[in-house]
């Protein structure tokens, strides 16, 4: 055989031994050891830190908004329902933490998640954890929307409230609206208050039926708002040229005695017109969530509306509508209506049994 | 040529030829001397890995005790995607509208047409709608629209009881564990992307700063400390549902007991371990 | 650092979200391209050297060292594809071997051993001669080449020969393996509907021998303009048979292959008919046009046995073309496969990037490699010896 054969015999020996050793050589030691992968790299994933730390986490400190989380609607197993802190909150991460995050989010994923999990410091600069300003929150589970399935709570957002914040009525750790747990309106005495209520009668009658359509009927109103609205006119919250200075002779005695009175005078029904409110009783479905099923028997901080002066009823949204009276939930509600709705609105209410 | 030329002639070839076959057979004998030696080596590592190794050192774990799986209940799912951010929160998933472990989508079949519209929280009005590649929402786009049926489909890595994407891995950088869960080594992928390819589902995605394809792990560093998956974690309407079959108590147990359920693209072999209920026809 | 990721494809109807990141770029275009080219200048060259055909003689040595100068760039565009490059000999430390890609080092590496030691058989005799001559550190590199050894004995010789034979009985189905893997690499993947075809391999082959033929042609024709020697007419003619009946047969596949997935009108033929007419269009009709072009071009020449300068020209014309179209094929392939959607429900359109490191000037570069290599190899082993040195060496 030729030596430059037996030659390139020899290398071609050389080189396979030499590759061999090499693969032996640079082979993870723990690769082979489970399958064809290296055997490590299995405790190295399972040893990264988990971000979300769940709720029990969260209640170790903040207990008052965990107890009444988890009474409410957002906790509700047997619904199927879990809406977690970090639902809305986001990940613990290491909160609480007083230091700023060590690594930001992009230098983590860099990492690939290996290093230290960072402290929502990502987030917020002082390591405290987001809390939702705005209504986007809810919006994400709760605003009405083709696909969702009909158990899931949704809200037609420009009815139900306008461009309001959700958090004007809902407290989002409890968010269902709880009535009967409100405190009740403060006791007056209604037969010291009919003397009060002598001055009240030249414009809203003897017996809280109002001589004129545009002033309200005060018979048969929730003593609470009633209450509320004198306070309003006298603090200027509410402006009025007759009824602020009415209020303002009022001490909170007077008001609450004459708010008795006329809360428990019976009420009468102005009536409206029928076609109008066929069409009003179709609208007013977004008004029954506070104002009771009917217009009557709703929340007592807020007005009946059944049996009321119509042309009351239409100044008083419009007046909602050109910002001459604020309200934090009726400011928006009545920026929905059109001129038709407010007419129907008026006349659906007006028509009403007050009773 | 004379008679003796062509004997010598002859000769010579002949020695030529047994050399030859000679160098062949030294050849072959080594090459096969070297093959067999690595076969056994792999051999001797693959009986050792069958009775002495102990499984890989987590705490208070052993992946021969669990067999994870997934269940996706279409019919809960609200889509408010909290899902998909809270799997880029703790996996540190790539924050753009291109890259995600999980997503959801949204089929909506209009009266009278035949196929549904399918969007996804990538979708360009969605995006629009959450303004922040960062943060995902459904826009309301259907919201006047005369809508025969909707619903919302969740989708994450199925791990495959036979995953395509394991089987074209050149290095081994990606694996299949004992408990059923199919990861990525990030030390040892090269980026080749070829189970990026092989992925029928397409939740394999590229992760451009490490240089490496990434993917849902089931949140294997949370399973194994006794933690759900942080995408089942914050679910509010329990749409999704993790659990080990070997636990006959688990969710997971009672969600595979307690409806019918179906896989995605079961033509294909790979053989899933996420299970879907409520789905149709045109998901896939 | 974002930054360093190419813009999200756009695309129409309902696609995977993690599909706007198109996996596999230009680059992956232009890999099996090169590999086809180095399969099919080795076809040419074992005509000659395990078939005998005599008039492939004139560019038997040349097809091989054409082919290993494409060769050696073949692994570029994928290291230059990969997150980690540094990482690429994982592939090879622990081959998973149930991945098509894991036998690319392997193949790709046994392919350039079984070229480097064709050529030195080929060449060992001029090898020897000029170690003789040369001075410096040319003559040294020509010197370590021989191995110490100057045996160039009729005996030795006939050794040579003899392994040369060996090795290129091996090499064909070693070049069809290389190729029909890369076809199998894309063939294999049951996820892409446009990929996943049985066909694939042997498309990928023939069409990959048709390119490099092309290119053969190309090459033979400059390089003996720069000579300045005739082109040989024979040998010419044999080219454009060979490339003729590959051409007529690929083309026979790729046609029944469509006409199949039309007649059989499976779920998601109409994306597939959208892909078609869609996003890439234009680079079917480069790939269709080019080749039934390059079809007729060739059936001319054949059939009025044209002869002499327009045999040369439209030799040259052919080539070019069948280069181009299996470019377009690549394009077809590679990309078309990807901008359909898994979901069968929707449409990408990539686009390459220009600059960066997965852009066209990348593959510019990478496709200007081979032939700069080729001509540095021409220039210290030339295939064009006289033809008294050429009868003792073959």
């Amino acid at each position: 055989m030729p030596k430059h054969i037996v030659r390139l015999f020899l290398l071609v020996a050389v080189l396979a031994v030499a590759a061999l050793t090499a693969k032996q050589f640079f082979t993870d030691r723990s690769y082979y050891a489970y399958g064809h992968y290296r055997g490590d790299s299995v405790a190295e994933i399972a040893s990264d830190i988990p971000r979300f730390r769940g709720n029990e986490y969260c209640k170790s400190c903040h207990a008052r908004q965990y107890a009444a989380w988890s009474e409410s609607l957002h906790n509700n197993p047997a619904a199927g329902k879990h809406v977690k802190c970090e639902v809305c909150h986001g990940p613990v991460g290491q909160h609480p933490s007083r230091e700023r995050a060590p690594l930001s989010l992009d230098e983590r994923i860099a990492l690939g998640g290996k290093a230290q999990a960072p402290a929502p410091g990502d987030t917020t600069a002082e390591g405290k954890l987001p809390v939702p300003k705005d209504r986007t929150k809810c919006i994400q589970c709760h605003e009405a929307m083709p696909g969702r399935p009909a158990a899931q709570r949704q809200v037609v957002l420009a009815a139900h409230a306008g461009t309001e914040q959700c958090t004007a009525c809902h407290d989002p750790h409890s968010p269902k609206i709880n009535f009967a747990a409100l405190a009740p309106p403060p006791k007056g005495d209604a037969v010291a208050g009919k003397t009060v209520a002598a001055t009240c009668a030249a414009c809203h009658g003897p017996a809280g039926a109002s001589v004129n359509p545009a002033w309200p009927n005060l018979a048969g109103q929730h003593a609470g708002y009633l209450i509320n609205a004198l306070q309003a006119f006298k603090s200027g919250a509410r402006a009025n040229a007759m009824m602020s200075g009415m209020a303002a002779g009022l001490s909170d005695a007077d008001m609450k005695n004459v708010a008795a009175y006329f809360s428990q005078e019976s009420c009468k029904t102005a009536g409206g017109e029928s076609a109008k409110a066929v069409l009003g009783k179709a609208r007013a479905a977004s008004c029954a969530l506070c104002h009771g099923p009917a217009g009557v028997g709703g929340n007592p901080s807020w007005p009946n509306l059944a049996g009321q002066n119509p042309d009351y009823l239409s100044d008083t949204l419009k007046a909602f509508q050109d910002g001459t009276r604020n309200h934090p939930v009726m400011t928006s509600v009545a920026k929905t209506l059109s001129a038709s709705d407010i007419d129907n609105l008026t006349a659906y209410y007006a028509s009403a049994r007050c009773k | 040529m004379s008679q003796q030329d062509k004997k010598v002639e002859s000769k010579e070839s002949k020695l030529v030829r047994r050399n030859f076959l000679k160098m062949l057979g030294i050849g072959t004998a080594c090459a096969g001397a070297l093959v067999g030696t690595g076969s056994l080596v792999a051999k001797a590592q693959g009986t050792e890995s069958a009775t002495a190794v102990p499984p890989p050192k987590i705490p208070d774990y052993d992946w021969n005790k669990h067999k994870w799986a997934f269940g996706v209940d279409a019919t809960r799912c609200i889509g408010c995607l909290r899902c998909v951010e809270a799997c880029k929160a703790e996996n540190g998933v790539t924050q753009d509208a291109h890259h995600f472990r999980t997503w959801v989508e949204r089929y909506v079949y209009l009266e009278g047409e035949e196929r549904a519209h399918v969007d996804s929280q990538s979708d360009a009005q969605n995006i629009a709608a959450s303004g922040s590649e960062k943060e995902f929402r459904f826009d309301n786009r259907y919201k006047d629209a005369k809508v025969e049926k909707a619903f919302f489909v969740p989708k994450l890595c199925n791990h495959c009881t036979h995953p395509a994407c394991v089987q074209v891995c050149p290095t081994g950088a990606t694996y299949q564990t004992k408990d059923g869960v199919v990861l990525i080594d990030h030390s040892y992928c090269i980026g080749c992307q070829y189970c990026v390819q092989a992925c029928p589902y397409g939740v394999r995605e590229f992760n451009h700063v490490m240089g490496v394809t990434d993917k849902c792990t089931w949140c294997y560093h949370r399973i194994t400390k006794g933690l759900q998956p942080a995408c089942v974690e914050v679910c509010p309407v329990e749409a999704r549902v993790f659990g080990d079959r070997n636990d006959p108590q688990s969710p997971i147990s009672a969600f595979l007991r307690n409806n019918r359920v179906s896989v995605l693209k079961p033509e294909t072999g790979n053989a899933p371990n996420v299970f879907y209920v409520g789905i149709d026809k045109e998901v896939s | 650092m974002i930054g360093t990721m190419a813009e999200a494809a756009p695309y129409v109807g309902y696609v995977y979200p993690n599909e706007t990141d198109i996996p596999w770029s230009v680059l992956i275009v232009i890999y099996p391209y090169i590999t086809g080219l180095v399969a099919g200048a080795f076809i040419v060259s074992s005509l000659y050297h395990v078939f005998g055909m005599a008039q492939y003689k004139p560019v038997a040595r040349f097809a091989l060292l054409t082919a290993v100068s494409f060769m050696f760039f073949v692994p570029t565009p994928l290291l230059l594809h990969l997150g980690n490059p540094q990482r690429a000999f994982n592939a090879v430390l622990t081959p998973h071997w149930t991945s098509a890609m894991a036998a690319f080092s392997y193949v790709a590496g046994f392919y350039i051993c079984l070229l480097l030691l064709e050529i030195w058989f080929a060449f060992r005799a001029d090898i020897v001669a000029k170690s003789k001559t040369t001075q410096g550190p040319l003559g040294t590199l020509y010197r370590a080449l021989t191995l110490g050894s100057d045996d160039i004995s009729p005996r030795a010789l006939a050794i040579d020969h003899k392994f040369a034979f060996a090795l290129a009985m091996i090499g064909i189905p070693a070049a069809g393996g290389l190729h029909g893997y890369v076809g199998f690499l894309f063939g294999s993947v049951k996820a892409r509907e446009w990929w996943s075809s049985d066909l694939m391999p042997i498309i990928f082959l023939l069409s990959a021998i048709v390119s490099g033929i092309g290119l053969l042609v190309v090459l033979y024709v400059a390089y003996s303009k720069v000579r300045k020697v005739p082109v040989d007419a024979d040998c010419m003619k044999g080219l454009a048979r060979t490339m003729w009946a590959f051409l007529l047969v690929v083309l026979v596949i790729e046609g029944l292959e469509l006409l199949e997935m039309f007649y059989k009108r499976l779920e998601g033929i109409d994306m597939v008919q959208r892909l078609i007419e869609g996003p890439i269009w234009y680079s079917m009709l480069i790939q269709w046009g080019g080749s039934l072009a390059v079809l007729a071009i060739l059936t001319v020449l054949i059939v009025f046995k044209i002869r002499g300068k327009a045999l040369e020209t439209w030799m040259t014309v052919s080539g070019v073309g069948m280069m181009v179209a299996v470019l377009a094929m690549r394009w077809n392939v590679v990309i078309g496969g990807q901008e359909l959607s898994k979901t069968m429900k929707g449409l990408l359109t990539y686009y390459p990037e220009i600059l960066g490191h997965e852009g066209l000037l990348a593959v510019a570069l990478v496709f200007t490699c081979p032939f700069i290599v080729l001509w540095l190899i021409t220039r210290f082993l030339s295939p064009w010896e006289p033809e008294a040195r050429k009868e003792g060496t073959s």
